[in-house]
């Protein structure tokens, strides 16, 4: 199919990552609302536009667990899920992460209190070991899912990446999204082809594989070490991966791991993610042109997180105020840990302003984030601002 | 259906390391080794936590997940993939305790089976959790005392009957379903030469007496595996595709359980009352599959 722009929701476009990345195995399981995703798959399935292994499997831990095992025998898998099937795979979905097996999977944001969309989902599967990459319009869920296969798969990283937009708020809005030319991402991304067979006659070689990966006969703590060295070494092929695409697609997003909006000059950054990042550019604009200057800084990659990335920020700015679409409940918001963890041993910090926005699928619009940039900026001229944490 | 394959037909080469580790006496390792046998180097196992991991440490390419309710999942995605590289000659094997069959892997067991996945399942049945130290699983026997229903002024040991997860099975109309014995290795060989040349999902259940949970001496293992069997507590059958049902081996008269039960410290605590209920169970159920026998199953 050649290149052609088409309006459709982000579910649809997470379809067209699947049939464009030529996964093999593909598992189901439905859920709001990520649920049409699935559907769309199923009609490419059953028309021929897709050809692979479409199993409609009896929940979300199936979904997973036979999704890994897919993967590690060697074909390139997809999964896809949402809020309360995200957290049943968590028990397979460290099996993928400790067999290092590339998979890749959408997640629509649903919070763990409702229907309704937050990140407190993907925050409850934060120390699983996945990759995770925040998406802010179909048309990015689409690239990023294209993306994500190549850094999964790349021999210096090879672990799971989730590509994650917010529920309702993507899967189910219409926008004119361009549909990349099928021989281009051909030649962008090869074949899936696994080091690690799994295959009869080859038993030492996959047994060796598997006694690395859970650290036997070795240094008890190596295998996580590998693991920790494998998202280090993710930061720099993400940077790479989406200046590849950017090259050939003519669309990247920042340089893979954060982009920056407007924020030369800037006196103060807002910090978000997902759509809060779309609806910033907008209240950016109007401060702006108001003569604030305020800046929007867009978080794209969570895990591995882009500390350094943070350290060469900090300085620019007098203040930063940190939205989270997500609190661990008893620590905070889960980017104001990290950001204030990675600019910590800078000599001159930014102060940091703490917004809770969003959660529970609450309306996050233009003045508030408005509001959210007027006393970060408030904060960089030295005013003393009170609370530090806000929930908006 | 299944014929009986002479032992000395068994292949001579050894798949299981010689030292694992298992508990003297262990028929689960047994099982693992004539499974190896079998099917050779055309199987590729998935492991699950159990005491499979510990005993059958095989030449077989193996993958491991520590998802001990993934057997059914993690089967159907190595099964799905060997279909989609055209290495259907793979056979993926699961060799599954009865926990990760009848308890915490039963709804992907029922996925997989309703599936049909290509994938051949092994329960091998030691009747409780044994790699955690014999806790009760729903395939423990009633009046059985485990870690987790110890006999006391209260407690009569497990109070339930023994889960029939081979009927279960039966009824998802599987090609292949069938229970087997240790102490009956002709046709276990034979039921796993039938079930490694079909496609689909197959499951065999396998009796695999446990001297370390059921308290016995090691020596015994066989001797109350087949004791089992000619009492009518652990009857040898098959169902092919869910409609053909056939006992397998069919002793003259049936001994009765006391016997057997009392050669395990499991049951050292059983009355005559309790022999007699357990006794009328296993003579009513055996009567139901007699009736059955050659003809269909449900």
């Amino acid at each position: 199919m050649p290149e052609k722009f088409e309006v459709m929701v982000g579910n649809k476009a997470v379809a067209h990552v699947v049939r464009l990345a030529r996964a093999r195995f593909i598992s189901a399981f439905p859920i709001t609302p990520q649920t049409t995703i699935v559907q769309y798959i199923a009609d490419m399935v059953a028309n021929g536009e897709i050809d692979a292994e479409y199993v409609t499997t009896e929940g979300e831990l199936t979904a997973q667990a036979s999704a890994f095992t897919a993967g590690a025998a060697g074909v390139r898998a997809f999964t896809a899920t949402a809020g309360p099937g995200l957290l049943y795979m968590h028990h397979p979905m460290l099996a993928t992460r400790n067999n290092r097996v590339p998979l890749v999977m959408a997640l629509m944001h649903r919070g763990v209190k409702g229907m309704d969309p937050d990140q407190t989902d993907m925050m409850a599967q934060r120390e699983t070991g996945w990759m995770m990459m925040e998406c802010e319009s179909g048309q990015e869920i689409l690239d990023t899912g294209l993306m994500a296969y190549k850094i999964a798969e790349d021999e210096r990283v090879r672990l799971p990446v989730i590509f994650a937009g917010d529920g309702y708020i993507l899967s189910y809005t219409d926008e004119p999204i361009n549909i990349p030319d099928e021989a281009k991402v051909d030649a962008f991304l090869p074949p899936y082809k696994t080091t690690i067979p799994l295959l009869p006659n080859q038993g030492p070689e996959s047994k060796a594989y598997q006694m690395k990966a859970w650290s036997v006969g070795r240094d008890p703590q190596a295998s996580f070490q590998d693991d920790q060295q494998a998202m280090e070494n993710a930061k720099k092929v993400i940077k790479e991966v989406n200046a590849e695409y950017k090259k050939m697609f003519g669309r990247g997003y920042g340089n893979g791991l954060v982009e920056e909006y407007k924020t030369k000059d800037a006196e103060a950054v807002i910090v978000a993610m997902g759509t809060i990042a779309s609806t910033g550019r907008v209240a950016i604009d109007r401060l702006q042109a108001e003569g604030k200057k305020v800046g929007l800084i867009k978080l794209k990659t969570i895990k591995p997180f882009p500390a350094e990335e943070f350290e060469k920020l900090g300085p620019k700015f007098k203040a930063m105020g940190i939205i989270d679409r997500n609190i661990s409940i008893g620590s905070g918001g889960w980017t104001f840990g990290e950001i204030r963890n990675a600019m910590y041993e800078l000599d001159e910090r930014p102060k940091t302003l703490q917004f809770h926005a969003g959660l529970n699928g609450k309306e996050v619009r233009v003045q508030d984030i408005m509001k959210i940039g007027e006393k970060t900026l408030k904060a960089a001229g030295g005013a003393k601002v009170a609370p530090l944490v806000e929930w908006v | 259906m299944s014929k009986p394959v002479p032992l000395v037909k068994l292949d001579e080469k050894e798949y299981i390391a010689a030292a694992n580790q298992s508990c003297q006496g262990c028929t689960g390792a047994s099982v693992a080794r004539i499974v190896a046998k079998v099917l050779k180097d055309k199987m590729v196992r998935q492991e699950v936590a159990c005491c499979g991991p510990a005993f059958g440490n095989l030449e077989q390419p193996s993958i491991y997940g520590e998802v001990f309710e993934g057997a059914g999942a993690m089967s159907t995605g190595l099964a799905h993939a060997f279909k989609r590289m055209n290495r259907e000659d793979a056979i993926v094997t699961t060799i599954v305790g009865d926990g990760g069959t009848t308890d915490i892997g039963f709804q992907g067991l029922s996925g997989a089976a309703e599936r049909n996945e290509n994938v051949l399942w092994i329960c091998y049945d030691n009747e409780a959790y044994m790699n955690t130290g014999g806790q009760r699983s729903s395939a423990t026997s009633k009046y059985a005392e485990t870690t987790t229903t110890p006999v006391g002024e209260f407690s009569r040991g497990k109070k339930e009957r023994k889960k029939n997860v081979a009927a279960m099975v039966a009824l998802h109309r599987v090609p292949y379903m069938a229970t087997a014995s240790i102490a009956y290795p002709e046709d276990f060989i034979g039921k796993l030469e039938y079930a490694k040349n079909i496609k689909g999902f197959r499951f065999i259940q396998i009796s695999a007496p446990c001297p370390t949970g059921w308290r016995f001496e090691p020596q015994y293992a066989v001797k109350i595996a087949k004791e089992m069997v000619l009492s009518g507590m652990w009857p040898l059958y098959e169902v092919i595709n869910g409609e053909g049902f056939r006992i397998t081996y069919k002793p003259k008269e049936l001994k009765p359980v006391k016997d057997v039960l009392k050669m395990q410290g499991r049951f050292r605590h059983i009355t005559e009352d309790e022999i007699k209920d357990t006794q009328d169970d296993v003579t009513a159920y055996w009567n139901r599959l007699i009736a059955k026998d050659g003809k269909e199953f449900f």
